[in-house]
């Protein structure tokens, strides 16, 4: 029932990792959800996609990965700033 | 595409936990005890609450937050038991009490005249369990026509209390509740759990939860 909260939450971390003028960037937010962290994973997905599609997000889509224990983190995000990539040849 | 991996790594209740160690740290300012009552709806806090008040309000001075989806009814109902402050938090649809909110109420709270602060969360047995909010203790009210196997089904919000209130044992002739059952439910999932059995209605057992308090005011004052 809590989900909508934490996903808020976990747009608020997304939003201070990369600053406002980049969130639009973000494509994927990773979190792991624990088995005892009294989250229900489908409806924190739910939750998410719902955030993640509001503005400022744009096309960010919501990775999550179940773990043993208690543990409610944003992990890792991803950022496509739309520059070629450096690495490539 | 030069999509770049930022790794992060951050606890969603961070933010929140920071902001309940900044309560913490206002009570422990003014020694003041604060105990976050968390139930179902309709376990009797609101009732629990007044009838402590009534109890207590010669020895120490309570104050109150509440938390409720809509309504201050409750607020409105202690606040008639107390000169001490009595601040309602109206959730708006939220189904728990935040940290955040709980320091806004300090504000209003005149924390150098008080002893104990009761939170009472918002009735529900699944979100509360989530947040911390400064308090010294969570205690879980629930009552007899609700079934022993409530500690089974919401084990999070037991294991994160400290006390459990049996409440309404006046009903225990009328209903199916075996509370040996209910206290071997609780402790299976909470060894630790400490008990009273109460009925806010006729009084039963009131004796030692005001006494429960009294020793914890005492104990702040000591220290």
């Amino acid at each position: 029932m809590h989900e909508m909260s934490i996903a808020l939450e976990i747009g608020r971390l997304a939003e201070t990792q990369v600053g406002l003028e980049h969130v639009g960037e973000i494509v994927t937010v990773g979190v792991e959800v624990g088995d005892d962290a009294g989250i229900e994973p489908e409806n924190l997905e739910f939750c998410l996609e719902a955030v993640l599609a509001t503005p400022p997000f744009r096309r960010a889509k919501p990775v999550l990965e179940r773990l043993p224990g208690d543990v409610l983190r944003l992990s890792y995000l991803e950022v496509d700033d739309g520059r070629p990539d450096d690495s490539s040849p | 595409m030069a999509v770049r991996t930022i790794a992060v790594r951050e606890r969603v209740m961070a933010k929140n936990d920071e902001l309940a160690q900044t309560v913490r740290a206002r009570l422990a300012e003014h020694d003041v005890v604060a105990f976050n009552l968390v139930s179902s709806p309709g376990a009797g806090k609101t009732l629990l609450l007044e009838r402590t008040l009534e109890r207590t309000n010669a020895a120490y001075r309570i104050a109150v937050v509440t938390g409720d989806v809509q309504t201050q009814n409750d607020a409105d109902r202690l606040a008639r038991k107390t000169d001490q402050l009595v601040q309602a938090v109206v959730t708006n649809g939220a189904c728990h009490l935040d940290a955040r909110q709980v320091l806004e109420s300090l504000d209003a709270i005149d924390l150098a005249a008080t002893d104990i602060l009761f939170i009472e969360n918002v009735g529900n047995l699944v979100c509360p369990a989530s947040w911390d909010l400064g308090e010294a203790a969570k205690i879980v009210v629930f009552s007899v026509t609700e079934g022993e196997d409530k500690p089974l089904k919401y084990p999070k919000m037991f294991q994160q209390s400290r006390y459990a209130i049996i409440n309404k044992i006046d009903l225990l002739p009328y209903v199916p509740f075996n509370v040996e059952l209910a206290v071997a439910n609780a402790r299976q999932v909470n060894p630790e759990l400490r008990f009273f059995l109460t009925s806010a209605q006729t009084g039963e057992g009131l004796d030692q939860w005001c006494d429960f308090l009294g020793m914890h005011v005492r104990e702040v004052r000591a220290t």
